[in-house]
């Protein structure tokens, strides 16, 4: 009996050791003529391997070469990203720790989740993915109207799949009902390869998805696309209209961009936002962004923030709880 | 063709090969102890291989998972002890055959049947993978629910004596899975303000936990140092001759075919389907008497059904998205995470993938069954290495692991958490797996008849021929022991009143 209590001292011992190890790093503060004087960290709230991921991770690349020093990517998963966003707004000012900040930075607050995005101080917008609405290729619709009309003669019968709950895509499919003074009936998947293909499958009547998600199945015909909800045009999807195009006023997608704790000083901010600048311009950023089918952008720290202020407004109006 | 050939090409980088075989050797050597379940090192390892690019990191994932299946039966064969839950039928002639001086022919027959089993599995998953898909495209949600149900009552339905606490362990992942955002709605349940729970309970820390760190503390309780297994000693000859070969023919067929099947159903694996290979084979045995007492053909039959189920697990993990047993269960997780989307969108944005995945496991198969036939002196060795170093180093693998996962303290806590679940499931004698499974299995059939409820009301799923054809067989599965033992006590009952009137 002895000796196994001295065993599980001895296991329980280890397992604390080896928790301790695993935690936090502390925050660096010096003077600010040297930054950067040694590695940052770049938070990302979602897991290895998205497209989110694969923004953040090239733009550090390129961001390495300009600073001169090592961008560490790390990421921070769950809580619908809320968990990384907190992370980094507890993170030291110091500008040693920045982030990716997707659209849910403006979006997570509206649902119940302990994020603002009055905790960060911006850098500068890199990507944009624009939703698209798409349908089978053999469905009825041919164009917007045709769907909205149906959905005007029949509210809630339009089923539209979406990514997930909560989600951009879930809530473009809102804001296109009210644009439009109809309703669509929102079906979250789990991610948006499965909301893809229940509209492939006929499995729902539409579905609406970043232009990344679509494209791909636009060129097979296995989908047709039916609007771009973006101001312009898309290279990817040349043959179809954009909603306002077609008269349906609505423009709405998914972003990401780069910003820091508040209250980083503004010498070591400036940097970060000239370091940033040269990355989003740079020709292997924007090779990369444009493969994986997204629109690299680059949105100085100033309009960056006027944008993020707008998308808060309108995601405030959007999600407002509704029962 | 050429999505085979560019699948396999993938495959002859320097890279991919070095990830196979240390694939190979770890899973040789998690299957061997007893113990260390393949679900537990595909667990372990998919912690350290999200670092790795998606080919390198499945090679290594999907080596552990077809050479622990080899690995497994030396126990199994020498003491007794099943090395993994695959191997539990391997006991029933393998030991036998071992105590009456033919360890080596049931080890090396063990090992071919194992590897021909593996190799009907994996011509399989290339021959039905992509026509799966297709239908799947069918498969809306109201189909995929019925599939889940249907997996789950088969889960239920064959695992024998153990029902009442295979239900039970089910049902505990089935609750758990209610954690998290509500799938349709976004409302979080059960999450107790907590952020980290809102996307549910971090499922790799949890099986690490459930797997890992309860069976360290379980080895903690009752390990003893000085009792040390004494293998069997005596080999006897190693190879089958010819005699042999044709008895072992026939469970090579039947073994093929029950594999086949049970793996492609969702949620069933190995373990299954060694039982019911054994049993299969038996009743068109022309000597069922030996059957349990040293049988060539049970051994092989087992073995040969266990292992065919790894490529039809693959096949309907990758078709459908749905898990075809508690490893793919795992592994999907790592998937998701390396951006392969496991379902019919798959086949239709990587097709080359399907290839690549069943040409690793053809490598591996032929690298586990070199290793095993060659090296089998080696690894029944293996046995006798103390218990206790090896548990030390799996603590400390499971702490890191599930830390690097995602720079979570939290993730490590949750881990802890299910690692004191995990061994008072085991000291009661309830499965673990079957947690698993309810967890993950719980989150789709709630999903999806969510989803379906959400599409059209109750019509999107009676209006389905699938599902409910699906639901039907369901409900028959579950209700199949129940009449039989009814229909037994009936017949016994008349034989009484029979033998009476004589």
């Amino acid at each position: 009996m002895r000796s196994t209590t001295l065993r599980l001292t001895a296991a329980a011992l280890a397992v604390t050791a080896l928790t301790a190890g695993c935690a936090d790093r502390g925050g660096v503060s010096e003077d600010t003529a040297d930054y950067p004087s040694q590695d940052i960290t770049l938070v990302v709230p979602y897991d290895a391997g998205g497209a989110s991921d694969l923004a953040a991770r090239t733009l550090a690349a390129e961001m390495e070469d300009v600073l001169g020093q090592n961008i560490i990517v790390e990421n921070r998963s769950g809580g619908a990203g809320s968990v990384g966003l907190q992370h980094l707004a507890d993170s030291a000012a110091d500008g040693y720790t920045i982030g990716y900040l997707p659209v849910e930075t403006v979006m997570l607050g509206h649902q119940g989740y302990d994020v603002d995005p009055a905790d960060y101080d911006l850098v500068g917008q890199m990507v944009s993915v624009p939703a698209t609405i798409a349908v089978p290729t053999d469905s009825p619709y041919e164009t917007l109207d045709d769907l909205v009309e149906a959905a005007k003669e029949d509210p809630d019968s339009i089923t539209v799949s979406n990514s997930g709950a909560g989600s951009i895509w879930e809530a473009a499919t809102r804001e296109l009902g009210e644009a439009t003074e109809s309703a669509f009936r929102p079906v979250p998947f789990d991610g948006g390869a499965p909301a893809v293909t229940a509209a492939i499958g006929g499995q729902v009547d539409a579905v609406v998805a970043g232009i990344s998600e679509t494209a791909p199945a636009h060129a097979d015909e296995q989908l047709r696309v039916l609007a771009v909800f973006d101001s312009e045009p898309s290279e990817s999807l040349p043959d179809v209209e954009t909603a306002s195009e077609q008269g349906v006023d609505v423009v709405i997608g998914g972003w990401g961009g780069i910003g820091t704790p508040a209250g980083v000083p503004e010498e070591v901010l400036q940097k970060l936002e000239e370091a940033f600048s040269t990355a989003a311009d740079s020709e292997g950023f924007q090779t990369i962004i444009t493969d994986s089918g997204n629109i690299p952008v680059n949105v100085p720290a100033a309009e960056f923030g006027e944008f993020v202020e707008a998308e808060n407004t309108r995601f405030e109006q959007l999600l407002r709880v509704e029962d | 063709m050429s999505p085979l050939v560019e699948g396999f090409s993938a495959l002859l980088e320097p890279t991919v090969l070095l990830c196979i075989a240390a694939g190979a050797l770890l899973g040789m050597l998690v299957g061997a102890f007893p113990g260390v379940t393949a679900t537990m090192a595909v667990a372990l390892a998919s912690g350290f291989t999200l670092a790795l690019d998606p080919l390198p990191g499945l090679a290594v994932l999907l080596t552990i998972y077809v050479a622990s299946n080899f690995g497994d039966r030396v126990p199994a064969i020498l003491v007794n002890t099943p090395g993994t839950p695959a191997s539990i039928a391997t006991t029933f002639d393998g030991y036998a055959m071992a105590r009456k001086g033919q360890a080596g022919l049931a080890l090396t027959s063990s090992a071919f049947a194992s590897a021909w089993g593996t190799l009907v599995g994996v011509v399989l998953l290339m021959v039905a993978a992509i026509p799966l898909s297709r239908l799947a495209l069918n498969f809306g949600p109201a189909e995929m629910f019925a599939l889940v149900v249907f997996g789950l009552t088969m889960m239920i339905g064959v695992s024998g004596g153990k029902v009442l606490k295979g239900l039970m362990a089910g049902a505990l992942g089935l609750l758990l899975a209610t954690v998290g955002r509500d799938p349709i709605t976004g409302t979080q349940r059960f999450t107790f303000g907590i952020p980290e729970l809102t996307d549910g309970i971090p499922f790799i820390a949890a099986i690490i936990g459930l797997f890992g760190i309860a069976e360290v503390m379980n080895q903690v309780l009752t390990h003893r140092r000085d009792a040390v297994v004494k293998p069997i000693t005596d080999f006897g000859r190693w190879f089958p001759r010819r005699s042999d070969w044709r008895t072992m023919l026939k469970p090579l067929a039947v073994g093929s075919g029950v594999g086949g099947v049970v793996g492609v159903i969702p949620a069933t694996g190995g373990d299954i389907a060694g039982i019911l290979g054994w049993d299969q084979a038996r009743r068109l045995s022309k000597r069922p008497e030996e059957f349990g007492k040293g049988s060539l053909e049970g051994i092989t039959a087992a073995d040969t059904s266990s292992n065919a189920t790894l490529g039809g697990s693959v096949t309907t993990t990758l078709a459908l998205g749905l898990p075809g047993d508690s490893v793919m269960a795992v592994m999907i997780g790592s998937m998701v995470v390396w951006g392969i989307q496991p379902g019919p969108s798959l086949f239709a944005n990587q097709p080359d993938l399907v290839f690549s995945i069943a040409g690793i496991m053809l490598i591996a198969t032929v690298l586990a069954l070199v290793v095993s036939v060659l090296r089998m002196r080696g690894v029944a060795k293996l046995l006798e290495l103390p218990h206790h170093f090896l548990w030390a180093v799996i603590l400390v693998f499971c702490m890191v692991g599930t830390y690097a996962v995602g720079n979570s303290v939290f993730d490590v806590a949750v881990m802890l958490v299910f690692g004191i679940i995990g061994l008072f499931l085991r000291r009661f004698g309830i499965p673990p797996g079957p947690v698993v499974l309810g967890l993950i299995l719980g989150s789709l059939a709630e999903g999806n008849l969510r989803r379906a409820l959400e599409i059209g009301g109750v019509g999107t799923i009676v209006t389905s021929p699938i599902a409910v054809g699906l639901l039907v067989v369901s409900a028959l599965a579950l209700a199949a022991p129940l009449l039989r033992a009814a229909w037994r006590r009936r017949s016994a009952a008349k034989q009484d009143t029979d033998a009476t009137v004589r």
